[in-house]
């Protein structure tokens, strides 16, 4: 049984944290999802999805550089845990599963 | 790069607010770096807008501040903390919760009362919708430029001339007091007062649907009759009564009436209270009145305005219409003027009221003494709380050596301001709940009032909560947490000057308002005193006055007069059109009545007695110069006037006045005597004008003098008497004196509740002064000891623990004396006859302070000074 939720969301966060490793920090995330989903995402729904994920183990984090850009202010890097990657095989192959049982019915059901 | 404009800073502190701290760098970094990209790739306003959206989108739960707070329960923790503790000390010194409890809960309770007083004078015609745009039409007499008097009732045809020439008016309706009525429907028969003619928008206007009736086809012709619910239960057996009729005894061959509406009882609030309503039409074809005449004016007059916001311009568009009127030759010296109907009850005193009005000043008076002591009670909990910070001194001394902070101090003692007010207003609600009907009786409240209902009195109720716990806990809060912990814990603290210059100036502040309060009160029942005391220059004893029937012929009255007279038990008999102590609308007025020898004209209101020869030995009136009436009719065109009279026509003495003649109603009259002047209503108003004329068995009231003896067996006597004269008619009576007396009500009234308020303060203010002796003289134990053993006696040492005390009394009365002669100054100045200021009005109230509070501190003094020294001195 599964004692970690995940929602799609968050799964999809996570999934971009470990895609850019060193350079995971809010902004970044947010436009390499941005790029990938093709829709504009708000700081907010990033920030609050990461904040989740950090309470529940998911991710580590700690203070970056600071840039000009940034007004001065310190990036935040997040890095998965050990424990994510985990979490986010278990979902794989419960999801390669159902694709499994999938075709093997669409089959049956082009002999019909 | 280059482009470095910061983001707009609302966002920043918007952030600020409600962002968790350990989020606030990483996110505002973010938030900024978008920013800057956007300017790029999107410009500046649009950036703006994104900037603005992303910071809304931001309020989420994870991110904010105070869901994370509440999450931790920490305050909670803390609060429930605080009320642990803040219980403990009240368990721990019983007597001084005690006196808390009760100083605030009585002061809080005697607040309420006075406030539902207040409401209930405030709230007068709030049930009618159009209260802010229905305005009354009155009548200013002039003589010359000055207002002689002022006049509720107006010529019938005015209102609608009114409507009809001025814009602003939108409806009128008139109110016509018919006077006394018999009124018969089968076996039941009662005189009634409260009838009016009204015209049929006086439904809309004055605000009562009709309950039974159709308000749009009635009162369109005479005879036709509105009653009152209770009016319903009182003459029929059953609910439904339209199409029903109602006699009216005596009138027109006794008038039936056909009952074509039923409404509610008008409420207590109001200043036109009414049992029954005739339609206007009724007027001229059951009473003679010429709805059309410029002559006679004895109708309320009722305007109902457009909008609110009008009255000033209709004001305005009146003082045209009475140059027009004057033009016309409608008005001569007489000027109309308006006022909204939400101000008559407390701001009109016309003759001819409806109904005896309050006083606007007397509300506001009792308001703000009620505040006062509502203060005195705060000011106990004060004192008390602070002289008890010399227990707790090395508490808060300890709780900031352990780390508390300031505010955590403060929170602490505003939750015990907090809980005893709260247990308090629990308690003064029991307390009002059980002097209610009590104080509805001094106040005179209708026992029909509630305040269970109305929003404001609630709303008032949280404000004077809110207040006091604010003014109870800042005190006891700032003084307490500004101790310096290593003084405390070192033990150096104890005689703070600053803070005990605070308590002893508020118990001079307490005894000073006390002080005030009891001057005040002995000064009102002086002055009430004094007025009942005055020659009301007639005799009301020993007198019973009854009606006559409505129905009764002149020569029927005669007799059942002189039947009367032939019995022992009764002096004399007088028929009259009106007896001192009933209201002047019970008289009629004509004014400018002059000599006429008279070269200048001048128009002042005089009132008119109808009476026969029987009046002026009956009511014991002294007869200055001329002569009485003859019995009988051989009276014509002549007439009896007062003192005051012939002192506005400039005659300077009585016998002078006699054999002169008046002009008025269109004849000639021959002055036959000069009565000196008596009192009307009561002394403390003037004298009235007054011009009495012969009447032959029509007046409304008999006078029946009767001698010393039993009351009960006499009125008994008459009643027998006039049942078997008069049957089918119902027997009202009452006692001259007694109706006389009534005039006083107000200022008995006013005397009973303000010195209810002055003995709740006093029982307050020495609550407070015990409480705080007992906690001074604890500290001073020991000193008692050591004086005692070197020889002390105890009337040496009950002066020396009294005198502090003493002296903070005196001083208050020092304050107190002079502020309080100025109040009653002004007070008295509202009476026409007063007395004089005197000296003991303040001696006697500063006798009785100073007593008291000796004998409060007393009661601890005597104790120690009593109490073995080795006793105090073996502990530690």
């Amino acid at each position: 049984m599964k004692k970690t939720k995940l929602g799609e969301f968050e799964e999809l966060v996570l999934l971009t944290v470990i895609v850019l490793s060193q350079d995971a920090y809010g902004v970044e995330i947010k436009r390499e999802l941005e790029d990938r989903l093709k829709e504009r995402l708000s700081v907010g729904s990033i920030q609050s999805a990461l904040k989740r994920m950090e309470e529940k183990g998911l991710l580590t984090s700690e203070f970056g550089e600071a840039s000009n850009k940034r007004g001065g202010k310190r990036k935040r890097i997040y890095t998965a845990t050990p424990y994510a990657h985990q979490v986010l095989a278990e979902i794989k192959d419960v999801r390669a599963g159902l694709w499994s049982s999938i075709q093997i019915s669409g089959e049956g059901f082009k002999t019909i | 790069m280059g482009l470095f404009t910061d983001p707009p800073k609302l966002g920043h502190k918007v952030l600020k607010i409600f962002l968790k701290k350990d989020y606030l760098e990483e996110i505002e970094g973010d938030l900024e770096e978008v920013y800057h990209d956007n300017i790029e790739l999107l410009g500046l306003k649009k950036a703006k807008r994104i900037y603005a959206w992303d910071v809304i989108k931001l309020i989420r739960p994870k991110l904010l501040k105070n869901l994370n707070w509440i999450n931790k329960l920490d305050s909670i923790m803390m609060i429930t903390n605080n009320i642990k503790i803040a219980l403990r000390v009240f368990k721990r010194d019983k007597a001084y919760t005690f006196i808390n409890l009760l100083g605030l809960s009585t002061g809080l309770a005697i607040a309420l009362l006075i406030i539902q007083y207040v409401r209930f004078e405030t709230s007068y015609e709030d049930y009618n919708t159009n209260a802010d745009r229905v305005a009354r039409i009155t009548m200013d007499y002039l003589n010359g430029e000055t207002v002689v008097d002022q006049d509720c009732e107006t010529y019938a045809p005015l209102s609608p001339l009114i409507v009809d020439r001025i814009n602003e008016a939108v409806g009128y309706t008139r109110a016509y007091n018919t006077g006394a009525e018999t009124l018969q429907v089968g076996e039941k028969i009662f005189r009634e007062m409260r009838i009016f003619g009204a015209d049929s928008s006086f439904f809309d206007i004055m605000g009562y649907p009709l309950i039974q009736g159709d308000q749009r086809t009635i009162f369109r012709n005479p005879f036709e009759i509105v009653l009152t619910e209770s009016m319903v239960y009182k003459y029929f057996d059953k609910p439904d009564v339209v199409g029903e009729s109602i006699r009216f005894q005596g009138r027109q061959e006794s008038a039936s009436f056909k009952v074509v509406g039923v409404v509610e009882d008008s409420p207590p609030n109001t200043h036109l209270k009414f049992d029954f309503l005739i339609s206007y039409a009724s007027m001229e074809k059951a009473y003679n009145a010429d709805n059309n005449s410029w002559s006679g004016n004895n109708t309320f007059a009722y305007i109902l305005l457009q909008k609110p916001s009008d009255l000033a311009t209709f004001q305005q568009r009146l003082i045209e219409l009475n140059l027009e009127l004057k033009k016309e030759e409608r008005l001569e010296d007489e000027n109309v003027i308006a006022q909204l109907i939400s101000d008559i009850h407390l701001y009109s005193d016309k003759s001819f009221e409806p109904e005896k009005n309050g006083d606007a000043q007397s509300v506001f008076f009792l308001f703000c003494v009620a505040l006062l002591v509502i203060l005195i009670a705060l000011v106990n909990y004060i004192n008390l709380s602070t002289s008890k910070s010399l227990d707790r001194a090395k508490e808060v001394g300890i709780r900031k050596v352990m780390g508390s902070s300031l505010l955590a101090l403060r929170t602490q003692f505003f939750t015990e301001s907090f809980l005893i007010n709260f247990f308090a207003v629990g308690l003064a609600i029991i307390f009002m709940i059980i002097g209610l009907d009590s104080f509805k009786n001094i106040a005179s409240l209708p026992s029909s009032f509630t305040f269970i209902g109305d929003p404001q009195f609630w709303m008032l109720l949280g404000l004077v909560f809110f207040v006091s716990v604010f003014f109870a806990g800042i005190f006891p809060a700032f003084v307490l947490s500004g101790f310096s912990p290593i003084a405390v814990l070192k033990g150096k603290f104890g005689n703070s000057s600053a803070g005990s210059f605070m308590r002893k100036s508020l118990v001079v502040f307490q005894f000073a308002i006390t002080g005030f309060l009891l001057v005040q009160t002995l000064t009102a029942s002086e002055q009430i005193r004094y007025m009942r005391s005055l020659d009301n220059g007639f005799d009301k004893e020993q007198s019973i006055v009854l009606r006559t029937p409505s129905t009764a012929k002149k020569e029927e009255v005669k007799t059942f007069q002189n039947q009367l007279k032939q019995f022992p038990e009764i002096v004399n008999v007088s028929n009259t059109s009106c007896v001192p102590g009933l209201p002047s609308k019970e008289m009629s007025t004509t004014t400018g009545i002059k000599l006429s020898d008279a070269t200048e004209d001048y128009y002042f209101n005089f009132y008119i007695y109808f009476m026969d020869e029987d009046f002026i030995p009956t009511l014991g009136l002294e007869v200055l110069a001329g002569n009485n009436f003859l019995p009988n009719s051989l009276n014509e065109k002549q007439v009896i006037v007062n003192e005051e009279s012939i002192a506005l026509w400039g005659i300077p003495t009585p016998e002078e006045a006699v054999g002169k003649t008046l002009d008025f109603w269109g004849e000639r009259f021959t002055i036959k005597g000069v009565v000196k002047n008596f009192n009307q209503a009561s002394a403390k108003s003037p004298h009235i004008a007054m011009v009495m004329l012969y009447n032959d068995g029509w007046g409304d009231y008999l006078v029946v003098k009767t001698d010393g003896g039993d009351v009960s067996e006499n009125v008994r006597l008459v009643q027998e008497k006039f049942e078997a004269f008069y049957t089918n008619s119902p027997f009202n009576y009452f006692f001259l004196d007694e109706r006389f007396d009534q005039n006083f009500r107000s200022e008995e009234q006013f005397k009973q509740v303000f010195g209810l308020l002055t003995g709740f303060a006093i029982l307050i203010a020495c609550l407070g002064l015990y409480g705080l002796s007992s906690f001074t003289i604890a500290k001073r134990v020991k000193e008692i000891g050591v004086r005692k053993v070197l020889g002390a006696s105890v009337i040496q040492l009950i002066m020396l623990l009294s005198k502090d005390f003493m002296k903070l009394v005196g001083l208050s009365l020092i304050i107190a004396l002079p502020v309080s002669y100025l109040i009653i100054d002004g007070w008295l100045d509202n009476y026409a006859v007063k007395i004089d200021i005197s000296w003991w009005l303040f001696a006697l109230p500063s006798v009785m302070m100073l007593l008291l509070s000796f004998l409060t501190v007393y009661v601890k003094t005597y104790r120690v000074a009593q109490s073995n020294p080795s006793g105090s001195l073996r502990d530690e």
